[in-house]
């Protein structure tokens, strides 16, 4: 604000004030709106979202926020619309079954991880990540799960228990930061579509934020298990959510087996 | 006395510009987007429960025949962020609900819109999917 004339300053400071009392008097029980530090404003005390992307003290970009899925044009399918990836014979019958069914077998009806990435597509559902100088945690609304990123330079583990969520370690690639995950559970989709994977599955997430408000994902599939030959999904965009937090979401019950039967 | 509730099941096959998303399920699995549907009726019971937040309403038709229908919406934490709350909803109000009815033609549908006639409120079931 040092450029401002003192009367303009003034102006600034106002509205800002003027804000803060209009995010506290719509604020409720949880914290749904409220000015959170570190937020770069505009004038008008909004937030920023096309300020520079903010730094950690040792220079990398820090990705932490709030962020959901732009769109949900990925939802469906993760190579994006119309795109077709070559399966194995074992992943091809798999994925037209469950897109036959439409999808009435997918591990969240049993209140089961969506998976990676899937977990991120829904633009409804938000994740907040974490950044800290040896791990970075991602902490996923829906059902209130979790990822750990490792960034202390530790390898993946050899022939680990596998996990929903596989095993991730992260490094910075310049201003990218390039998770590798392996050791996966089978039985998550990597999209709402249903595309399969094994446990041989191992993703490369790449993550860029390009400015305060943006995320991109770019994200390789690599399953000899399940695909002839590793592919990429479309980039993914996010949007940070300001002012707010995360709420918590518990898979309390399915119940909608019981309501198909509503009469 | 009597009061007649107006059961307007709307046009079928109306173009829809966007089909909610439904995360926890297939959508497509349970209800027809091309199922558009409008009805007025009176509320029996609220479920504020996850993954999928449901109510109930007893809608009567022009003969008097009363028929118990359960409408599903997002979680609650969607519905917290577009207005909501746990006590938006009570027995004994009398709503209009625009939804997409269900693939098998049951008493179920999915929910975008719920109309409170006592105060003209306006609540979204599913928040703008291009915030």
């Amino acid at each position: 604000m040092a450029f401002l004339t003192g009367a303009k300053r003034w102006q600034v400071a106002i509205a800002a004030v003027a804000t803060l009392f209009v995010m506290a008097g719509a604020a409720r029980a949880q914290w749904l709106s409220l000015p959170l530090p570190g937020t770069p404003r505009t004038p008008d005390g909004k937030p920023n979202l096309t300020a520079p992307a903010p730094k950690t003290p040792d220079g990398k970009p820090d990705l932490s926020g709030i962020w959901h899925a732009a769109d949900n044009r990925f939802v469906e399918n993760l190579a994006g619309e119309g795109v077709d990836v070559p399966m194995l014979p074992a992943a091809a019958a798999l994925y037209k079954h469950r897109q036959e069914t439409l999808g009435q077998d997918k591990p969240q009806l049993h209140c089961l991880p969506h998976g990676v990435p899937d977990a991120m597509l829904v633009s409804m559902i938000p994740f907040k990540i974490v950044q800290t100088p040896r791990e970075t945690i991602v902490l996923y609304e829906e059902f209130n799960q979790y990822r750990q990123i490792f960034t202390d330079g530790r390898a993946l583990p050899e022939d680990p228990n596998p996990a929903w969520f596989g095993y991730s370690v992260g490094k910075w690639d310049g201003d990218t930061f390039v998770v590798e995950v392996a050791g996966f559970k089978e039985g998550t989709w990597l999209d709402n579509g249903g595309h399969p994977h094994t446990e041989a599955l191992h993703i490369t997430e790449r993550y860029r934020r390009p400015n305060f408000g943006n995320l991109e994902l770019d994200v390789a599939i690599n399953d000899p298990g399940a695909y002839p030959k590793p592919w990429k999904a479309v980039t993914i965009h996010f949007k940070l959510l300001p002012d707010t937090e995360l709420l918590e979401h518990l898979c309390e019950n399915e119940r909608d087996a019981g309501h198909l039967g509503f009469k | 006395m009597r009061t007649t509730l107006a059961v307007c099941v709307a046009a079928v096959g109306l173009l829809l510009s966007a089909e909610p998303a439904v995360s926890h399920h297939a959508f497509t699995a349970e209800f027809d987007s091309a199922k558009s549907m409008k009805v007025t009726g009176t509320v029996t019971k609220f479920e504020w429960t996850n993954p999928h937040a449901w109510f109930y309403i007893d809608i009567k038709d022009d003969n008097g025949t009363v028929t118990n229908w359960g409408f599903e919406m997002n979680s609650p934490n969607m519905l917290l962020r577009n207005g909501w709350t746990r006590n938006s909803l009570k027995a004994g109000d009398v709503i209009t609900v625009e939804a997409f009815g269900a693939r098998d033609g049951s008493h179920i549908g999915n929910a975008k819109s719920v109309t409170l006639t006592s105060t003209g409120q306006k609540l979204l079931a599913a928040p703008n999917q291009n915030q």
